[in-house]
């Protein structure tokens, strides 16, 4: 049997104190950490799936130096390729300072634009996820809601011939509304029989799915000539304009990223600042509380899935004017799914959502790149992407590694996220 | 066993929680740390128990000093832990929970479960509980399922057993019978710490109290030496006065009228039975009477959280049956909930945001370009220097707060609205007395004010201190309304169901 130790105070150094500082635990610190993790985990991935640095690693005690060098070599180019396919290539930035060509531009800002452009939609799913978060209500249907959404602006969309001033805030107005009346639909069936969201947003979603090839197949709605599925198009007056397009039409970012940014100041205020945004986070934090204090807690429950379906459906809207134009049986990819990754790595807060979905832009942009140039696979990206939102998802797991304190801090905001 | 704790300190940032605590358990004493909420008695057992590394100082057992990092090194040296909040699980048996984390299996993988019954069944018998090991622990009412607490921990070989404020949530009958097997465990040798802030109880059950206020031992004695009045005024530091100090109420006209109200609990039975009151404006009327004769169901009632099945109630002539709690809250009702970590407060959320928590809508706190959050900051320095809620800022989450702080958070927000009537279920429960005699304060200052007031209260003291008039309440009816100078006899048969003489007469 010891003593229990008396811990006096040592006078720490600076340097300590400089290390003692990066230990406590923050997201900038977690979400740094996490990206190493997720490199080192891609380096290991990218060895094994290569046959040739794989045959050099059973030589590695003739030639150790060579071996790490060779691997390190691919490594590093694997991941400069996926930077510069998601932000900017250096080579490009080059050229085009010895000659600044408008051409030259256009090569310049390609991967970037390409980044934000897909991330657009995904910051406002993103969003839409983290208000029902905030009231710990988990829409797990956001892939119908983005489709049902798109689907009723692409009627206006192709239908009307309009201002654009006139039609885009129509498309988006009636893609929120049809979102946020499926979405709605399920708080109701939660405030007045209890049903979980979960279960009723996720098969309503399913419907969704289901409606769509019918949908495709309208009359009105089939594009004449194809018997694929393919939608008609929306006509331009209702397509978000390019913002870059007098640089080159190739740079698709549009204004469904301003809208974004825009959204993202919203949904701050909505949290920080509303009186609903206040009463949104009470039920999510307490319902009997909120209850007791004369919060109508049906109506909010309804109101907050309603909120983020309305999100959802615009995201839907500005993918569907801002990319694709037209819908498809595979319309609107996984951004359903992936706004939940985004919501969660993103911490519910508005700039963290924003974060994370160009995060994910990157790698979906960069991936392909990648594989282009070095001809490894663009699912590494994703590997990466997932270890990522793993790792800021459990911020236990790596405060534990690295011996961070306040993770319980970290783990906090978790529950708040309201996986109830 | 005996237990030494030697010059214990434990900081968090500033605060001091604890400063060069010394105590001293014998073998077979009943030892009780004495304190008011946040004087940190808490902190004290979870720095023995291992949930908190103290700062310095020493743990001794039999004089020889130990290390305890987490709860399994406690365990390992016979101290068990009966916390505040059970740590059961509530859909398993109570030989389920007792063998939880060491659980006998045999054959390899299976759960042994008759070792597991008998493990409990011979405890049970030697120390003479009465716990069904079959029985399921939601099932079982709280007194038992403390038993089961202090089962798993007996199971463990605890020689020292700490009960975090055990009698907090127990009726006075659950609580004679704690008291009868904390003598018995005793008699078998057993050290108990016992962690209270009730001075009766206190006086009726220890060998030795400590008492301690603002992280330090202020004092041991014994109950032999001390009485309530020497205790309460060493837990604050001033003299305490446990009578409230109030004139005679001048009741104005009626404002809160109930009528003939029926009300139904979760389970569809009638808990109210034809309940009618009148309360006048500037006078408090107490509702006494034994937890779960109604009494929740009536406040529910009158604040909108539960609809009555038949009868009306009314808040200053208008009818408020059929309103919602926004509706009543309007009318100018204040409500003190009986469960303030449940009901009253958001323990997530500041100080600040928790004292404007129903008034999101209030042209005060809220405009045309959202809350107002400076007004709101500014509402809650001034309430939390007015109520002298002890805390770093108004920033720091209201669940952090000890249970007297909290309680003072509500009882700020309620009374910082335009009040008619005030409706306080439970108002002191668990609170020490330095912050009982505050709330009561509060509330004798706001009847003088012409506020009506409701107090239920399961605390015949406190029923008999605040009340003009005094309701009993026995299975859903009320038994009389009576003078607070009726003897307490008397209450205590209009409490066991026989009407009140001045009624019958």
């Amino acid at each position: 049997m010891t003593a229990v130790t008396a811990q006096r105070p040592r006078q720490p150094s600076r340097f300590m104190a400089i290390i003692s500082k990066a230990r406590e635990a923050n997201i900038v610190v977690l979400s740094v950490i996490s990206l190493l993790i997720a490199g080192a985990f891609g380096a290991v991935l990218i060895i094994l799936t290569t046959p040739s640095l794989l045959t050099s690693w059973e030589s590695f005690f003739s030639h150790p130096g060579a071996t790490i060098a060779s691997s390190a070599k691919l490594v590093w180019w694997a991941y400069e390729s996926l930077f510069q396919g998601a932000v900017v290539s250096f080579h490009d930035l080059s050229t085009w300072i010895g000659n600044p060509t408008k051409a030259n531009l256009a090569t310049v800002l390609g991967p970037l634009s390409s980044t934000l452009t897909y991330a657009s939609p995904l910051i406002v799913a993103g969003l839409g996820l983290s208000v029902g978060f905030r009231g710990s209500l988990f829409d797990i249907g956001g892939q119908g809601q983005v489709i049902a959404g798109a689907g009723a602006a692409l009627i206006v969309g192709f239908s009307l011939h309009t201002s654009p001033l006139l039609q885009v805030p129509l498309e988006m107005v009636v893609a929120m509304l049809v979102g946020a009346l499926l979405a709605g639909a399920c708080g109701a069936l939660k405030a007045y029989t209890g049903a979980h969201e979960v279960i009723t947003t996720m098969m309503s979603s399913r419907i969704i799915l289901a409606l769509l090839p019918w949908f495709l197949g309208l009359g009105f709605i089939a594009r004449a000539g194809f018997h694929d599925g393919a939608s008609k198009t929306v006509n331009p007056e209702g397509q978000l304009p390019l913002l870059l397009g007098h640089i080159s039409p190739s740079l698709t970012l549009n204004l469904g990223f301003p809208i974004a940014i825009a959204t993202v100041f919203l949904v701050q205020w909505f949290f920080n600042r509303s009186k609903t945004g206040f009463r949104i986070f009470m039920v999510g934090q307490s319902r009997e509380a909120a209850r007791t204090a004369g919060i109508n807690i049906k109506q909010v429950t309804i109101l907050t899935l309603a909120l983020a379906g309305a999100l959802l459906g615009m995201a839907g809207m500005l993918e569907l004017t801002g990319i694709e134009q037209f819908m498809s049986t595979n319309f609107g990819g996984s951004y359903g799914i992936d706004a939940i990754a985004v919501a969660l790595v993103g911490r519910n807060k508005p700039w963290g959502v924003f974060a994370a979905a160009v995060f994910f832009g990157m790698m979906q942009q960069g991936g392909q790149i990648m594989e282009a140039t070095t001809g490894i696979s663009q699912s590494l990206a994703i590997v990466i992407q997932a270890v990522v939102a793993f790792c800021i998802a459990t911020p236990f797991f790596v405060c534990d590694i690295f011996k961070l304190r306040g993770g319980e801090r970290l783990a906090a905001l978790e529950t708040s996220a309201g996986w109830a | 066993m005996k237990l030494e704790l030697r010059g214990i300190t434990k900081r968090f940032g500033d605060l001091v929680a604890n400063n060069n605590i010394n105590l001293v358990v014998e073998p077979g004493q009943i030892h009780c740390l004495l304190g008011e909420n946040g004087a940190g008695k808490s902190t004290l057992m979870n720095v023995l128990y291992g949930l908190l590394t103290p700062d310095s100082g020493e743990i001794l057992i039999n004089d020889e000093p130990i290390t305890i990092s987490d709860p399994k090194d406690a365990v390992a040296h016979g101290i068990g832990m009966v916390h505040q909040h059970f740590m059961l699980i509530p859909v398993f048996t109570a030989a389920e929970n007792v063998i939880l984390g060491s659980e006998p299996v045999r054959p390899w993988p299976l759960l042994d479960h008759r070792a597991a019954k008998k493990t409990v069944g011979e405890l049970s018998e030697r120390y003479g509980f009465d716990v069904d090991a079959d029985a399921v622990i939601e099932d079982l009412p709280i007194g038992a399922q403390q038993r089961v607490e202090i089962l798993k921990a007996l199971s463990h070989e605890a020689e020292i057993l700490v009960l975090d404020e055990p009698t907090a949530v127990l009726t006075p009958q659950e609580t004679d019978a704690l008291i009868e097997v904390l003598q018995e465990l005793k008699a078998q040798g057993k050290s108990i710490i016992f962690i209270s802030h009730k001075l009766r109880e206190v006086l009726a059950l220890a060998d030795v109290i400590t008492v301690i206020r603002l992280g330090e031992v202020v004092g041991s004695t014994t109950p032999a030496q001390a009485t309530t009045t020497s205790l309460a005024s060493m837990m604050v530091g001033r003299d305490v006065n446990l009578v409230v100090d109030k004139a005679p109420a001048k009741p104005g006209e009626v404002v809160l009228k109930v009528d003939d109200l029926f009300v139904e609990d979760d389970r569809g039975l009638t808990t109210v039975k034809g309940v009618s009151l009148e309360v006048r404006a500037g006078e408090v009327l107490a509702i006494a009477g034994v937890q779960g004769n109604g009494q929740t169901e009536l406040i529910e009632a009158l604040t909108g959280m539960r609809r009555a099945t038949s009868g009306r109630v009314a808040v200053g002539g208008v009818d408020t049956t059929k309103r919602s709690v926004r509706g009543i809250l309007d009318a100018g009702v204040g409500h003190v909930p009986e469960d303030r970590q449940e009901h009253g407060l958001i323990p997530s959320f500041s100080i600040a945001d928790n004292l404007v928590l129903d008034q999101i809508d209030d042209p005060k706190f809220a405009g045309r370009f959202g809350r107002k959050l400076k007004a709101i900051r500014e509402n809650g320095e001034h309430l939390r220097t007015q109520f002298d809620v002890r805390s770093p800022s108004v920033d720091t989450p209201v669940g952090s707060l000890s249970g007297g702080n909290q309680q003072k958070v509500v009882m700020a927000r309620e009374l910082s609205r335009d009040l008619k009537v005030l409706i306080c279920a439970q108002p002191t429960r668990g609170l020490d007395v330095g912050s009982i005699e505050f709330m009561h304060r509060q509330i004798i200052e706001n009847r003088d004010r012409g506020v009506a007031v409701v107090v239920v209260s399961s605390e015949l003291d406190e029923v008999i201190a605040l009340g003009d008039r005094v309701a009993v309440m026995y299975d859903g009816v009320i038994q009389g309304i009576v003078d607070p100078s009726t003897s307490r006899e008397e209450f205590g048969m209009m409490m066991a169901g026989a009407r009140s003489e001045e009624e019958m007469a």
